[in-house]
Protein backbone atom coordinates (compact mmCIF):
# COMPACT_ATOMS: atom_id res chain seq x y z
CA UNK A 1 0.00 0.00 0.00
CA UNK A 2 0.89 3.65 -0.69
CA UNK A 3 2.38 5.02 2.94
CA UNK A 4 0.60 8.50 1.39
CA UNK A 5 -2.64 6.45 1.14
CA UNK A 6 -1.98 4.87 4.86
CA UNK A 7 -1.66 8.19 6.47
CA UNK A 8 -5.08 9.17 4.97
CA UNK A 9 -6.86 5.87 6.01
CA UNK A 10 -5.49 6.28 9.31
CA UNK A 11 -6.40 9.96 9.82
CA UNK A 12 -9.86 9.23 8.24
CA UNK A 13 -10.40 6.44 10.53
CA UNK A 14 -9.29 8.76 13.56
CA UNK A 15 -12.08 10.79 12.42
CA UNK A 16 -14.45 8.04 13.42
CA UNK A 17 -14.93 7.71 9.41
CA UNK A 18 -16.69 3.77 9.45
CA UNK A 19 -15.98 3.46 5.65
CA UNK A 20 -12.28 3.77 6.26
CA UNK A 21 -12.25 1.32 9.21
CA UNK A 22 -13.91 -1.11 7.00
CA UNK A 23 -11.85 -0.68 4.03
CA UNK A 24 -8.42 -1.15 6.92
CA UNK A 25 -9.93 -4.20 7.65
CA UNK A 26 -10.41 -5.58 3.82
CA UNK A 27 -6.78 -4.49 2.96
CA UNK A 28 -5.13 -6.24 6.03
CA UNK A 29 -7.52 -9.52 6.84
CA UNK A 30 -6.16 -11.86 4.50
CA UNK A 31 -2.50 -10.97 6.01
CA UNK A 32 -3.55 -11.36 9.58
CA UNK A 33 -6.01 -14.31 9.08
CA UNK A 34 -3.23 -15.94 7.57
CA UNK A 35 -0.62 -14.72 9.89
CA UNK A 36 -2.66 -16.35 12.97
CA UNK A 37 -3.38 -19.23 10.72
CA UNK A 38 -0.04 -20.13 10.60
CA UNK A 39 1.07 -19.22 13.76
CA UNK A 40 -2.02 -20.93 16.32
CA UNK A 41 -2.71 -24.28 16.57
CA UNK A 42 -6.49 -24.22 17.44
CA UNK A 43 -7.82 -23.91 14.44
CA UNK A 44 -11.69 -23.14 15.97
CA UNK A 45 -9.68 -19.54 17.50
CA UNK A 46 -8.19 -18.30 14.36
CA UNK A 47 -11.25 -15.91 12.81
CA UNK A 48 -11.93 -14.95 16.80
CA UNK A 49 -7.90 -13.94 17.26
CA UNK A 50 -8.45 -11.89 14.24
CA UNK A 51 -11.34 -9.95 15.45
CA UNK A 52 -9.07 -9.11 18.29
CA UNK A 53 -6.20 -7.93 16.38
CA UNK A 54 -8.43 -5.24 15.04
CA UNK A 55 -10.36 -4.81 17.76
CA UNK A 56 -6.89 -3.75 19.06
CA UNK A 57 -6.36 -1.22 15.80
CA UNK A 58 -9.38 0.49 16.57
CA UNK A 59 -8.52 0.87 20.26
CA UNK A 60 -5.18 1.82 18.89
CA UNK A 61 -5.88 3.86 16.47
CA UNK A 62 -6.13 7.10 18.14
CA UNK A 63 -2.60 6.74 19.69
CA UNK A 64 -0.60 5.27 17.03
CA UNK A 65 2.04 8.02 15.74
CA UNK A 66 2.44 6.67 12.35
CA UNK A 67 6.35 6.72 13.04
CA UNK A 68 6.04 2.63 11.78
CA UNK A 69 4.49 1.53 8.64
CA UNK A 70 1.03 0.65 9.49
CA UNK A 71 1.47 -2.85 8.39
CA UNK A 72 5.05 -2.78 10.54
CA UNK A 73 2.32 -1.70 13.60
CA UNK A 74 -0.38 -4.53 12.77
CA UNK A 75 2.46 -6.94 12.65
CA UNK A 76 3.24 -6.32 16.18
CA UNK A 77 -0.34 -6.45 17.25
CA UNK A 78 -0.64 -9.83 15.95
CA UNK A 79 2.98 -10.86 17.31
CA UNK A 80 1.46 -10.15 20.66
CA UNK A 81 -2.22 -11.50 19.99
CA UNK A 82 -0.56 -14.94 19.02
CA UNK A 83 1.64 -14.79 21.97
CA UNK A 84 -1.33 -14.37 24.49
CA UNK A 85 -3.12 -16.99 22.66
CA UNK A 86 -0.27 -19.28 23.60
CA UNK A 87 0.20 -18.28 27.01
CA UNK A 88 -3.55 -18.88 27.20
CA UNK A 89 -3.70 -22.08 26.25
CA UNK A 90 -0.56 -24.09 25.38
CA UNK A 91 -0.53 -26.44 23.11
CA UNK A 92 1.67 -29.26 21.77
CA UNK A 93 1.83 -31.22 18.59
CA UNK A 94 3.86 -34.15 18.07
CA UNK A 95 5.70 -35.22 15.07
CA UNK A 96 4.63 -38.91 16.39
CA UNK A 97 0.72 -37.75 15.58
CA UNK A 98 -0.54 -40.92 14.28
CA UNK A 99 -1.70 -40.11 11.12
CA UNK A 100 1.47 -39.10 9.75
CA UNK A 101 3.43 -41.79 11.86
CA UNK A 102 4.47 -43.55 8.70
CA UNK A 103 6.96 -42.59 7.13
CA UNK A 104 7.06 -42.01 3.32
CA UNK A 105 7.65 -45.90 1.83
CA UNK A 106 10.13 -46.43 -0.51
CA UNK A 107 8.47 -46.35 -4.15
CA UNK A 108 5.33 -44.01 -3.23
CA UNK A 109 3.72 -41.85 -5.77
CA UNK A 110 6.08 -38.78 -5.91
CA UNK A 111 2.87 -36.49 -5.19
CA UNK A 112 1.63 -38.23 -2.28
CA UNK A 113 5.25 -37.82 -0.60
CA UNK A 114 5.42 -34.30 -1.43
CA UNK A 115 1.71 -33.82 0.77
CA UNK A 116 3.76 -35.96 3.29
CA UNK A 117 6.35 -33.80 3.96
CA UNK A 118 4.34 -30.56 4.06
CA UNK A 119 1.97 -32.21 6.75
CA UNK A 120 5.68 -33.11 8.52
CA UNK A 121 7.08 -29.30 7.80
CA UNK A 122 3.41 -28.00 9.59
CA UNK A 123 4.20 -30.20 12.55
CA UNK A 124 7.88 -29.78 12.53
CA UNK A 125 6.72 -25.62 12.80
CA UNK A 126 4.01 -26.54 14.74
CA UNK A 127 7.07 -27.71 17.42
CA UNK A 128 9.21 -24.32 17.14
CA UNK A 129 9.59 -21.91 19.70
CA UNK A 130 6.93 -19.05 19.04
CA UNK A 131 8.90 -16.10 18.17
CA UNK A 132 10.68 -18.48 15.27
CA UNK A 133 7.22 -19.71 14.26
CA UNK A 134 6.24 -16.24 14.07
CA UNK A 135 8.90 -15.16 12.20
CA UNK A 136 9.08 -18.19 9.82
CA UNK A 137 5.06 -17.37 9.61
CA UNK A 138 5.37 -13.60 8.54
CA UNK A 139 8.33 -13.97 6.45
CA UNK A 140 6.81 -16.26 3.49
CA UNK A 141 3.59 -14.28 3.63
CA UNK A 142 3.96 -11.94 0.37
CA UNK A 143 5.89 -8.98 0.58
CA UNK A 144 7.14 -9.45 4.29
CA UNK A 145 10.44 -8.39 4.54
CA UNK A 146 13.00 -8.78 6.91
CA UNK A 147 13.04 -5.67 7.62
CA UNK A 148 9.44 -5.43 8.37
CA UNK A 149 9.74 -7.78 10.93
CA UNK A 150 12.44 -6.33 12.63
CA UNK A 151 10.30 -3.50 12.93
CA UNK A 152 7.45 -5.51 13.74
CA UNK A 153 9.40 -7.32 16.66
CA UNK A 154 12.00 -4.02 17.42
CA UNK A 155 14.74 -6.15 16.71
CA UNK A 156 18.00 -5.69 14.68
CA UNK A 157 17.95 -6.86 11.66
CA UNK A 158 20.81 -9.57 11.88
CA UNK A 159 19.01 -11.14 15.21
CA UNK A 160 16.11 -11.42 12.82
CA UNK A 161 18.04 -13.15 9.74
CA UNK A 162 19.57 -15.58 12.50
CA UNK A 163 16.35 -16.37 13.95
CA UNK A 164 14.92 -17.41 10.67
CA UNK A 165 17.91 -19.67 9.69
CA UNK A 166 17.70 -21.52 13.52
CA UNK A 167 14.01 -21.83 13.10
CA UNK A 168 14.75 -23.68 9.01
CA UNK A 169 18.01 -25.19 10.69
CA UNK A 170 15.68 -26.93 13.63
CA UNK A 171 13.09 -27.80 10.62
CA UNK A 172 15.69 -29.34 8.20
CA UNK A 173 16.94 -31.54 11.39
CA UNK A 174 13.16 -32.18 12.88
CA UNK A 175 12.40 -33.56 9.55
CA UNK A 176 15.86 -35.32 9.06
CA UNK A 177 15.55 -37.03 12.38
CA UNK A 178 12.15 -38.57 11.46
CA UNK A 179 12.66 -38.97 8.06
CA UNK A 180 15.61 -41.31 9.11
CA UNK B 1 36.51 -27.32 4.97
CA UNK B 2 34.73 -29.37 8.08
CA UNK B 3 30.72 -30.14 7.66
CA UNK B 4 30.17 -28.13 10.61
CA UNK B 5 31.31 -24.79 9.25
CA UNK B 6 29.36 -25.73 5.93
CA UNK B 7 26.23 -26.56 7.61
CA UNK B 8 26.24 -23.21 9.24
CA UNK B 9 25.88 -21.48 6.10
CA UNK B 10 23.23 -23.96 4.13
CA UNK B 11 19.94 -22.16 5.45
CA UNK B 12 21.41 -18.25 4.39
CA UNK B 13 22.94 -20.24 0.89
CA UNK B 14 18.88 -21.91 0.52
CA UNK B 15 17.26 -18.80 1.46
CA UNK B 16 19.47 -16.86 -1.40
CA UNK B 17 20.91 -14.59 0.75
CA UNK B 18 24.29 -16.03 0.54
CA UNK B 19 26.57 -17.04 -2.61
CA UNK B 20 28.57 -19.92 -1.83
CA UNK B 21 32.36 -19.15 -1.98
CA UNK B 22 34.49 -21.48 -4.29
CA UNK B 23 35.17 -23.24 -1.04
CA UNK B 24 32.27 -23.88 0.18
CA UNK B 25 31.11 -24.58 -3.52
CA UNK B 26 33.97 -27.61 -3.59
CA UNK B 27 33.18 -28.87 -0.20
CA UNK B 28 29.64 -28.63 -1.80
CA UNK B 29 30.89 -30.63 -4.54
CA UNK B 30 32.29 -33.57 -3.01
CA UNK B 31 30.42 -33.81 0.47
CA UNK B 32 27.30 -36.03 0.09
CA UNK B 33 25.81 -35.66 3.75
CA UNK B 34 26.44 -31.61 2.99
CA UNK B 35 24.86 -31.89 -1.03
CA UNK B 36 21.82 -33.84 0.83
CA UNK B 37 21.31 -31.10 4.16
CA UNK B 38 21.38 -27.99 1.17
CA UNK B 39 18.42 -30.29 -1.10
CA UNK B 40 16.69 -30.69 1.96
CA UNK B 41 17.37 -27.18 3.51
CA UNK B 42 15.91 -25.93 -0.83
CA UNK B 43 12.97 -28.14 -0.29
CA UNK B 44 11.83 -26.59 3.02
CA UNK B 45 12.58 -22.98 1.72
CA UNK B 46 10.54 -24.20 -1.30
CA UNK B 47 7.77 -25.68 0.76
CA UNK B 48 7.83 -22.45 3.16
CA UNK B 49 7.04 -20.53 0.21
CA UNK B 50 4.17 -22.19 -1.37
CA UNK B 51 2.66 -22.46 2.19
CA UNK B 52 -1.14 -21.90 1.70
CA UNK B 53 -1.94 -18.58 3.15
CA UNK B 54 -5.63 -19.08 4.44
CA UNK B 55 -7.73 -16.33 3.21
CA UNK B 56 -10.23 -14.40 5.64
CA UNK B 57 -13.77 -16.39 5.67
CA UNK B 58 -16.87 -14.83 3.86
CA UNK B 59 -18.55 -11.84 5.61
CA UNK B 60 -14.96 -11.54 8.04
CA UNK B 61 -15.25 -7.52 7.75
CA UNK B 62 -19.02 -7.24 8.51
CA UNK B 63 -18.57 -9.62 11.40
CA UNK B 64 -15.32 -7.79 12.92
CA UNK B 65 -17.26 -4.06 12.56
CA UNK B 66 -20.19 -5.61 13.87
CA UNK B 67 -18.19 -6.86 16.85
CA UNK B 68 -16.46 -3.48 17.09
CA UNK B 69 -19.53 -1.83 17.71
CA UNK B 70 -20.68 -4.14 20.74
CA UNK B 71 -17.49 -3.38 22.19
CA UNK B 72 -17.96 0.23 21.63
CA UNK B 73 -21.54 -0.04 22.87
CA UNK B 74 -20.34 -2.34 25.87
CA UNK B 75 -17.79 0.72 26.61
CA UNK B 76 -20.00 3.35 26.58
CA UNK B 77 -22.56 1.52 29.03
CA UNK B 78 -19.65 1.22 31.15
CA UNK B 79 -18.92 5.00 30.95
CA UNK B 80 -22.09 5.65 31.71
CA UNK B 81 -22.13 3.60 34.29
CA UNK B 82 -19.04 4.92 35.59
CA UNK B 83 -20.14 8.55 35.20
CA UNK B 84 -23.34 7.53 36.86
CA UNK B 85 -22.21 6.52 40.10
CA UNK B 86 -19.53 8.94 40.39
CA UNK B 87 -22.53 11.98 40.18
CA UNK B 88 -24.22 9.71 42.39
CA UNK B 89 -21.06 9.45 45.19
CA UNK B 90 -20.44 13.07 44.76
CA UNK B 91 -23.89 14.12 45.27
CA UNK B 92 -23.61 12.09 48.29
CA UNK B 93 -20.23 12.86 49.28
CA UNK B 94 -21.77 16.76 48.96
CA UNK B 95 -24.80 15.81 51.22
CA UNK B 96 -23.05 14.30 53.40
CA UNK B 97 -20.27 16.92 53.86
CA UNK B 98 -23.08 19.43 54.10
CA UNK B 99 -25.09 17.88 57.10
CA UNK B 100 -21.46 17.26 58.87
CA UNK B 101 -20.53 20.65 58.52
CA UNK B 102 -23.97 21.55 59.88
CA UNK B 103 -24.04 19.54 63.10
CA UNK B 104 -19.83 20.39 63.74
CA UNK B 105 -21.07 24.23 63.64
CA UNK B 106 -24.15 23.52 65.58
CA UNK B 107 -26.28 25.31 62.78
CA UNK B 108 -28.17 21.29 63.12
CA UNK B 109 -29.40 22.47 66.78
CA UNK B 110 -30.47 25.70 66.09
CA UNK B 111 -32.68 24.51 63.32
CA UNK B 112 -33.95 21.67 65.46
CA UNK B 113 -34.35 24.66 67.56
CA UNK B 114 -36.48 26.66 65.55
CA UNK B 115 -38.89 23.72 64.26
CA UNK B 116 -39.37 23.13 67.65
CA UNK B 117 -40.74 26.77 68.07
CA UNK B 118 -42.63 26.86 65.08
CA UNK B 119 -44.44 23.65 65.72
CA UNK B 120 -45.13 25.29 69.40
CA UNK B 121 -46.65 28.37 67.52
CA UNK B 122 -48.65 26.39 65.33
CA UNK B 123 -50.31 24.24 67.83
CA UNK B 124 -50.77 27.58 70.44
CA UNK B 125 -52.66 29.05 67.50
CA UNK B 126 -55.27 26.02 66.60
CA UNK B 127 -55.73 26.43 70.76
CA UNK B 128 -56.84 29.81 70.36
CA UNK B 129 -58.82 29.36 66.98
CA UNK B 130 -61.06 26.26 67.98
CA UNK B 131 -63.71 27.33 70.60
CA UNK B 132 -64.34 30.63 67.71
CA UNK B 133 -64.58 27.83 64.67
CA UNK B 134 -68.27 28.12 64.67
CA UNK B 135 -68.31 31.21 64.44
CA UNK B 136 -66.04 31.76 61.64
CA UNK B 137 -67.69 29.43 59.62
CA UNK B 138 -71.11 30.85 60.32
CA UNK B 139 -69.18 33.76 58.75
CA UNK B 140 -68.04 32.01 55.59
CA UNK B 141 -71.39 30.13 55.02
CA UNK B 142 -73.27 33.59 55.28
CA UNK B 143 -70.34 35.53 52.99
CA UNK B 144 -70.86 33.08 50.42
CA UNK B 145 -74.49 32.95 50.67
CA UNK B 146 -74.20 36.75 49.86
CA UNK B 147 -71.92 36.46 46.89
CA UNK B 148 -74.38 33.31 45.41
CA UNK B 149 -77.52 36.17 45.42
CA UNK B 150 -75.30 38.85 44.09
CA UNK B 151 -74.42 36.58 40.82
CA UNK B 152 -78.30 35.62 40.49
CA UNK B 153 -79.56 38.98 40.52
CA UNK B 154 -76.46 39.82 38.19
CA UNK B 155 -76.54 36.91 35.74
CA UNK B 156 -77.16 37.57 31.93
CA UNK B 157 -80.28 36.09 31.23
CA UNK B 158 -79.97 36.76 27.12
CA UNK B 159 -77.03 34.36 26.74
CA UNK B 160 -80.11 31.32 28.13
Amino acid sequence: MEPVNERELVERCRQDDEGAFQELVDRYKNLVFAMIARTVQDRSRIEDLAQDVFLRIHRGLPYFRGEARLSTWIYRIVANVCAQARAKAPDQVSLDDERSAAVMPSGADPQFADIELRDRLEKAIARLPDRQRLLIAAHYLQGVQYEDLADALRLPLGTVKTHLYRAKRQLRRLLETELK
Amino acid sequence: MLCDEVLEAIEPIAAGDLTPDQTVAAHLASCASCRAALDRARDIERMLQARAAPAAPPHFTSRTLARIRRDEWRRDQLLDAGFNTAVATLVLAAVAGVWLVMHQSGIVTVSNDAVGLIEMFIVVVARRIAPELPLYAAATALLAVTVGVWWWAERDVTNW
